[in-house]
């Protein structure tokens, strides 16, 4: 027999020889590793499951024309301020987005007043294709608008009277539009005193062919934070300013930075808590097998060699523990993934290799101390029990 | 003239304050068999671990099949047990997730390659060929201490050192163990330091030595 494979044997044997202990050892090797595989899946999950969750609420970049402002006042009196009404270029902001690579769903919009009857209405022009993707939370009773027509926002529609079917009749500086209601949106917000209709139709009413508002866009909240997106756009649009949606972005990225630091904080206390418990069993162990590793000296056992015997079983319950510990981990992964954030997690390969590796790590680094203790213990003391 | 096997002079070993051995000179011949009485504390024990490269020397100098032991690094210390002693100890010190011969075959393990035929071998010689696969939690004292001469012998040493082998067993295992030791050192001619406080067992070797507090203090030779 060669002496790799009596090794193997001798330390198989030794494992096998104290079960609890070994079965304790590989237990906390195998959850350290488990935790870290866990969190690690969880947490690389949970970034692509936030961005998604984040679309939900629509855009997260808003494009507005950077209009003039004027300070108005005398005297020490302030009046307010002034601002010429600004427009966007549709075509400047097309290219400035294709220039500037930036991956985004975008929405164009257009809001100016019309004449009904003898009042003026606030209304929107926009693409409702985009519009359908982007704001997935608006309320339709009635069916999307076609050519010639509209839809009113709820409020709008009851101090109106209008309900689907219904027809109006708008009036521009340049056209008069009658549009039939196609249906009535609830959103909850101001878009439920708006009508809207589509936008080539609002740009002919108002004389503003290919003017625009307003451009929302949905760039993904993985990778670089919104902040430097927006300042990345902003060259680009020298006429614009690029805005962030706060409120939900600031508190995505934010909520997501605190939930990985607490993950973090719990891996690193679990990992020091295994690396003590690993410290505490192996050097139990050692102590137990003192008269061993004296008899392995005593009968020619370099102190390297019977190190590397200690080593080897380390590094066998490192190997198992990681292994245990990278399925067992994937599986909590499953778990906490299917009912938290209701989505399939993301294998990483490589993440077995970091399951291993923090197995391996503790086992050898909690094995340190004892060790030590191997490798100075002399012979005839241990042998004599001292 | 052969050269001594062991050959000791002004041989000192100190712990402290206090002095287990002192100034010794000795010197044991190739395929002699010594045995070394004295009681507890006379410094016998401390002879023999520092004969068997256990343990280094306080002064004087000590020679082992020719080599200064107090010169060798303590892995070189290693190397020298496992390439030139055999060593029995009274509380056999076998481990006990190991079956017998696989307590042999670890001697070989450190000295060169297990040879599990060799190591069945040796433990036939000490009449254990049929407790083979047995642990030591199973074996008797006396066949304790045999398969401990086994794995002693396993690397054909040149000294085989005996620390109150004897110490745990009764008298007929006593006999048993002294008479195949016997056989043994007629069969391969190596040479026994052998520790005891019985007189029975130390007059089955050539020459007996008595330590009393450190010092050689009588010598008395029973046979050539």
């Amino acid at each position: 027999m060669n002496r790799r494979r009596w090794l193997i044997k001798l330390l198989l044997a030794a494992l096998a020889h104290r079960t609890g202990r070994t079965l304790l050892l590989l237990s906390v090797l195998a959850m350290a590793s488990s935790l870290a595989t866990a969190l690690g899946v969880v947490s690389l999950s949970m970034g692509k499951r936030v961005s998604e969750e984040v679309r939900k609420y629509g855009a997260n970049l808003v494009v507005v024309p950077a209009a003039a402002r004027l300070e108005v006042g005398s005297g020490g009196l302030n009046f307010g301020a002034i601002s010429d009404p600004a427009y966007l270029d549709q075509g400047r902001v097309e290219k400035a987005l294709a220039s500037g690579g930036l991956k985004a769903e975008r929405s164009f919009h257009l809001r100016g007043a019309l004449r009904m009857k003898d009042a003026d209405v606030l209304v929107e022009g926009v693409n409702f294709a985009d519009v359908r993707r982007l704001f997935p939370w608006w309320q339709l009773r009635g069916g999307w608008p076609g050519p010639g027509e509209t839809v009113v926002g709820s409020d709008l529609a009851q101090r109106l009277k209008l309900k689907a079917g219904d027809t109006v009749e708008l009036t521009g500086t340049a056209q008069t539009l009658k549009l039939k209601v196609s249906g009535v949106v609830v959103t909850g917000g101001e878009e439920d005193d708006l009508f809207f209709l589509a936008l080539p139709e609002l740009q002919g009413a108002l004389g503003l062919p290919g003017q625009l508002t307003e451009v929302r866009l949905l760039v993904s909240a993985e990778g670089d934070t919104l902040k430097d997106k927006a300042a990345a756009l902003q060259p680009l649009l020298p006429d614009a300013k690029v805005r962030e949606v706060r409120q939900i972005a600031r508190t995505s990225e934010g909520l997501l930075a605190k939930v990985k630091l607490l993950m973090t904080l719990v891996t690193a206390v679990v990992l020091i808590s295994a690396g003590s418990s690993v410290t505490g069993t192996m050097s139990t162990t050692v102590l137990e097998r003192s008269r061993e590793i004296g008899l392995m000296k005593a009968i020619g056992g370099t102190r390297w060699e019977v190190l590397l015997i200690f080593c080897g079983e380390a590094l066998l319950l490192g190997v198992v523990g990681g292994v245990v510990g990278y399925l067992l981990g994937s599986g909590i992964a499953v778990f906490i993934t299917r009912t938290v954030f209701s989505a399939a997690p993301e294998f990483i390969p490589w993440l077995s290799a970091v399951s291993l590796a923090v197995s391996l790590f503790l086992a050898l680094l909690g094995s340190v101390g004892p060790m030590i203790s191997v490798f100075k213990l002399d012979p005839v003391r241990s042998l004599r029990g001292e | 003239m052969t050269v001594p096997t062991i050959q000791t002079a002004g041989l000192t070993k100190g712990y402290g304050d206090i002095c287990a051995l002192k100034p010794l000179d000795l010197q044991v011949a190739e395929g002699e068999w010594l045995s070394v009485m004295g009681h507890s504390g006379s410094g016998k024990s401390t002879l023999m671990n520092l004969v068997g490269g256990l343990d280094r020397p306080s002064g004087g100098s000590l020679s082992v099949g020719g080599q200064d032991l107090s010169a060798l690094s303590e892995d070189g210390l290693a190397r020298f047990r496992r390439e030139f002693v055999g060593i029995i100890f009274q509380q056999h010190h076998l481990v006990p997730y190991l079956s017998a011969v696989e307590n042999v075959m670890l001697s070989q393990y450190f000295h060169s390659v297990p040879d599990e035929a060799e190591a069945r071998l040796a433990l036939e010689r000490v009449g254990l060929g049929h407790r083979l696969k047995n642990r030591p939690g199973e074996l008797s004292g006396g066949e304790q201490q045999r398969v401990c001469i086994a794995r002693a012998i396993i690397n054909s040493p040149k000294l085989l050192l005996g620390d109150e082998p004897t110490g745990n067993l009764d008298h007929k295992s006593t006999v048993m163990v002294l008479e195949l030791l016997k056989e043994l050192r007629a069969e391969d001619r190596f040479t026994v330091v052998l520790v005891t406080h019985n007189e029975e067992v130390a007059a089955w070797g050539d020459r007996t030595i008595y330590l009393d507090d450190g010092v050689l203090v009588r010598e008395e030779r029973l046979r050539s």
